[in-house]
């Protein structure tokens, strides 16, 4: 059984946010909301200050705080250490986006599935299509494309990188292409006093 | 893919995956459309077999589907019942047949085509479709009034044809070591092939440790990932080149081999400007080592003199080289460093390291395909930002000079030229023209109207030998049509794909007015913009999933075809560009004159059994058929199949295809086209050729400063726009995907200062402003960031749309452009090329003014994206 991860290749991630409607069009998300972003951040003074582009989503955690404060058992853990939320069982409690250290949830509400993706309160033949695999109210996030993966196939906002700055794959393959990396390039992980153990790794922090 | 009938994620839904191509840029990434077994588009991937975009799509490429199903887009034929026209008045639409549609466009068009085929005015903006967008010369109409020539390359092009005889200019990812990016953001975040210019560098950067360096006015992407940024005073980016040049020279850090032996740099040049020739017309160099002149190809030569002083023929002259040599004389870093703000030990440092990375002192080589090739891994490449100024052509030409000093021109590892589309696999864009010399091609987009008197267009392209259209001449004659001798009124639009009242320069108003005093526009489009608001009749066209077209723009590193086709039948009743455009020339009595027009601009005539034949209509399967075959003789089955016909440019072509041909480091066209330009405005008696901008007409560039610099010193800052990859080329700012990220920017949700500068100025980040320029103004909000050179304001694009009926389009304050000058004065005498930056003044309002207070701006959405919960994802 693989341990799926993801690492983000800080040099490489010109922050064009094509990972971002990439994971909009997989799946099919209302207006506003995001699996993934990119977060830009500038540091230094003029003229010597540069910005850095800073892809996220959900860390997948080993010890996910959200799952462990899920009253209805609606987040869970795949075997092979994909995070779910099950939309059947999800009450929307939030309890979970409280937990998040990382901002990582989204609330669906439901009027979001009323006003639809261009808010004239009719939705577009691929929102109709798409909408039915949430609950509204649901407090949902990313499952690294859970579906696809079981399909064999990388997430979609890995497979639209340009640059490919995302790379995926089973942390406990030694010779997969992220083991590799967090390893020679001395991968991070995002806030490590959390003690989440995520399995979302960053490198090349000095771009 | 495998179909999951369980499935929530949209690729692996059951349906099928259909092949084709990306139109949400003019550029032509291939992809892959996935359609539910409803009938229902819901993914769209990048094509992985494509060696240009690998499987990869842009964000804008990613939002392709919210395109298609946009809830504004025009469903059928409609008609104005509201005689009043304006920015907010209501057209009041009302849905006609097709039949009705065609009787009364046809009508108004016959009217006027056979009264003077001046009045009618086209607008056609369809990259992807050249045949459409060229329509206009089946019935010998010159106008034009889009944006293209303006806020494209109006210099950018000639120059590139000059230079490489080719379309636009790349730097080589396979080789390049040391990427020098000015006011652009190829291989980052715009321009060529977005996505997969990205990929290519992005792989150089990563695996070959590629080093990148920018200089711009502003922290742009390119900039962030460059292991410097270099910030620059806006409209200085020339002299910038030309301090390098200095260096370059004075330093003898040149490739002086290739000078000699593959550019006219040694051909003597007399006082006067033009080459010195013996009777016969062949150009004269000097050899050092007989130390007398002799003919360019005389194959007695010893060693080919760059520099020196001679007489020859009884003219005092110099080689090219040397005459270059005395303009930089006054060019130094420490000069230019007060204009430029760029300190001259940044300049002097970036020379050597041009020179160190070029691998001239190693004379490194590489062989290719059995070729052994001067291997120079550095190149100076530039687009939109640092060359669309007043004083272009020059501005092209001197970054041009850094590359030709370096040798790196057109070789591995350098600047390359890029052709627009070779139409067929062993097609060669290069030529040998006059005395040795590579044959130049400045008008890329082919033939322009000639000189005439009075002239035959409104915008007055008959006085700009090497231009590309300038549209915003239209106003300059608009105002004063007398003045320019026009004796034509055009009143008559037609608009197909083009949004010139998004993005004309100058203030909306006037544009508003001249779009007033037109009798009859029909508009060809998808969706509502600021232009389709003054039609009288709209004509609806399908979109990129329900279409044939058969397309290549501008790849860097790739060649060959690539097939748009139908993923669903159309939505609505909306019918292809060709069907619109065939049923208008039947009725009009013109369809076999654009047939030709066909033939010609689609490159047929090269296979005749191609030809579009008189008397047939031909769809757009049936156009993109031939182009396909014109490639490489497949059939559309074997497009259908492969989607394209993408392959690495043939090395050939790619690297010194002019191989024996001399490039123009020297362009004496200038003074030859000046001269005759000239002479024939003095034979008419053109009144205004006194004010003919004939200076600008320059062999070798020049430090002359652009006129933006001598504004009033009210006006104390300079105004420049930006865009980046969501924002890359035509609108997507209605796209609810796209709005999702571009206003969570920060950088693309305020009008962007220095904080030095704007603590300076008495403001803070959040205040509203008003900001003036002499020629227009806009109102917007402030925001701060270390990452702008402290003499600019910066504002994006994403800020540039205006209020009206405009579907999901969010307006903001006023458009950039509007304070731009429009005039001639600010406009390239040789190309046509207008200013791009401006000098402005800023003042604090308390409020917004009414008009951005009514909702539905972009700073209501901005502050909606915002509030706490929201997912704002940038600090």
């Amino acid at each position: 059984m693989a341990r799926w991860g993801m690492v983000f290749d800080l040099h490489r991630c010109i922050g064009c946010n094509a990972c971002v409607i990439g994971c909009k069009q997989e799946n099919s998300l209302p207006d506003g909301v995001l699996f993934t972003r990119t977060l830009s951040e500038e540091y230094g003074v003029y003229p010597t200050v540069n910005r850095v582009y800073i892809p996220t989503l959900c860390n997948h955690c080993e010890d996910a705080p959200c799952e462990k404060v899920c009253p209805s058992g609606a987040t869970y853990t795949r075997d092979d250490g994909i995070v779910m939320v099950d939309s059947d069982k999800c009450i929307g409690c939030g309890s979970c986006a409280v937990a998040c250290p990382y901002d990582q949830r989204n609330e669906l509400k439901a009027d979001l599935f009323k006003n639809g993706l261009f808010g004239e309160g009719e939705l577009t033949p691929f929102e109709e299509q798409g909408y039915i695999r949430f609950t509204p109210g649901m407090v949902t996030k990313c499952d690294f494309c859970s579906g696809r993966v079981d399909e064999g196939l990388d997430p979609a906002c890995v497979v639209t990188c340009p640059t490919d700055a995302r790379i995926f794959g089973d942390l406990d393959d030694p010779d997969s292409k992220p083991s590799k990396l967090i390893r020679e390039k001395g991968g991070r992980a995002p806030l490590p006093e959390k003690n989440t153990k995520p399995k979302v790794y960053y490198v090349n922090w000095t771009t | 893919m495998a179909a999951n009938p369980k499935a929530v994620h949209n690729s692996i839904k059951p349906g099928k995956w259909v092949r084709s191509t990306c139109k949400m840029c003019l550029h032509s990434c291939t992809n892959l459309i996935h359609v539910t077994d409803d009938g229902v588009i819901n993914k769209v991937e990048g094509d992985p077999t494509n060696p240009s975009n690998r499987g990869k799509l842009c964000p804008k490429g990613n939002s392709a589907i919210m395109r298609h199903y946009d809830p504004n887009r025009f469903k059928q034929p409609l008609k104005r019942t509201n005689p009043e026209k304006g920015p907010n008045v209501d057209p009041m639409w009302e849905p006609i047949s097709w039949d009705e549609a065609f009787d009364i466009v046809a009508g108004k068009l016959k009217e006027a085509l056979e009264d003077d085929p001046r009045r009618i005015v086209p607008s056609i903006e369809d990259f992807q479709k050249m045949g459409v967008w060229n329509w206009p010369l089946a019935f010998g109409c010159g106008n034009f009034f889009q944006s293209g020539g303006t806020m494209c390359g109006g210099a950018y092009h000639p120059v590139n044809g000059y230079v490489h005889s080719a379309f636009a200019g790349a730097n080589d990812a396979k080789y390049c070591n040391f990427w020098l990016n000015d006011g652009t953001g190829d291989g980052f975040s715009s321009h060529l092939h977005a996505a997969a210019q990205s990929a290519w560098v992005a792989e150089a950067r990563s695996e070959r440790g590629m080093k990148c360096v920018t200089v711009e006015p502003r922290l742009s992407i390119s900039a962030a990932k460059s292991e410097q940024w270099i910030p620059i005073k806006p409209a200085t980016d020339r002299q910038f080149a030309l301090s390098l040049c200095h260096v370059l020279v004075n330093e003898n850090w040149c490739d002086f081999k290739f000078l000699r032996k593959d550019t006219n740099a040694p051909y003597l040049v007399s006082d006067d400007g033009y080459f010195v020739k013996n009777s016969e017309g062949k150009i004269y160099v000097w050899d050092t080592v007989a130390n007398q002149p002799k003919l360019w190809d005389d194959p007695t030569i010893g060693k080919l003199a760059l520099e020196g002083h001679y007489t020859v023929e009884g003219k005092a002259c110099r080689p090219a080289f040397q005459r270059f040599k005395d303009i930089l004389e006054d060019c130094s870093p420490e000069v230019m460093e007060p204009l430029t703000t760029i300190p001259a030990k940044t300049v002097r440092e970036l020379a050597k390291r041009f020179y160190d990375e070029s691998g001239i002192a190693q004379d490194l080589k590489i062989e290719i395909d059995g070729r052994i090739l001067p291997l120079r891994p550095a190149a100076y490449n530039y687009y939109r930002g640092a060359q669309g100024h007043k004083l272009g052509f020059q501005t092209n030409h001197a970054f041009k000079m850094v590359n030709f000093l370096i040798g790196s021109i057109d070789t591995p590892g350098g600047h390359m030229g890029v052709t627009l589309d070779d139409q067929w696999v062993d097609n060669s864009h290069v030529a040998m023209g006059e005395n040795g010399m590579l044959h130049p091609t400045p008008h890329q987009l082919g033939p322009l109207p000639p000189f005439a008197w009075p002239p035959t267009t409104f915008h007055l392209i008959n006085y700009f030998p090497v231009g590309v259209h300038p549209p915003h001449l239209n106003m300059v004659v608009f105002e004063d049509p007398e003045k320019y001798g026009v004796d034509f009124k055009p009143d008559t639009m037609v608009v197909c794909h083009s949004n010139p009242i998004w993005a004309m320069q100058g203030p909306r108003e006037k544009w508003f007015e001249y779009m007033r005093s037109f009798k009859f526009i029909v508009v060809v489009d998808i969706i509502p913009t600021e232009t389709t608001q003054w039609a009288d009749v709209i004509m609806p066209s399908n979109d990129v999933f329900e279409s044939w077209n058969m397309t290549m723009i501008e790849p860097p590193h790739t060649e060959g075809m690539c097939m748009r086709q139908p993923v669903t039948e159309p939505l609505y009743d909306t019918k292809s560009e060709e069907d619109i455009f065939n049923e208008l020339s039947e009725r009009l009595g013109i369809l076999d004159a654009y047939n030709e027009v066909q033939n010609m601009v689609l490159g047929f005539h090269h296979k005749p059994e191609l030809k579009l034949q008189p008397g047939t209509r031909y769809t757009d399967k049936e156009i993109a058929e031939r182009r396909g075959k014109l490639w490489n003789d497949k059939d559309l089955d074997w497009y259908i199949e492969h989607g394209h016909s993408v392959t690495e440019r043939r090395l050939d072509k790619w690297y010194r295809p002019w191989e024996g041909m001399r490039l123009h480091f020297y362009i004496e066209d200038m003074v030859t086209l000046r001269d005759d330009l000239k002479a024939k405005m003095e034979a008419h008696n053109v009144p205004f050729r006194h004010e003919w901008a004939f200076d600008d007409y320059q062999p070798l560039p020049t430090a002359r400063l652009d006129p933006v610099h001598e504004e009033p010193p009210e006006y104390d800052l300079y105004g420049m726009f930006y865009k980046d990859v969501q924002l890359n080329f035509g609108e997507s700012l209605s796209n609810p995907w796209i709005q999702d990220i571009v206003y969570r920017d920060p950088v693309h949700i305020a009008l962007m200062l220095n904080p030095a500068t704007a603590e300076k100025k008495g403001l803070k980040p959040m205040d509203i402003v008003k900001v003036e320029s002499p020629y227009g103004m806009i109102y917007g909000r402030i925001g701060v960031s270390q990452g702008w050179q402290p003499d600019t304001l910066g504002v994006s694009n994403a800020l540039s749309r205006t209020k009206g009926k405009l579907g999901g389009v969010k307006h903001a304050g006023g458009h950039f452009n509007d304070l731009l000058p429009y005039d001639l004065e600010n406009t390239d005498g040789v190309t046509g090329q207008p200013e791009t930056v401006c000098k402005v003044k800023i003042t604090k309002l308390n409020d917004w003014p009414q008009f951005l207070k009514d909702g539905g701006s972009v700073y209501d959405m901005i502050d909606e994206l915002s509030e706490p919960g929201k997912g704002r994802t940038h600090h």
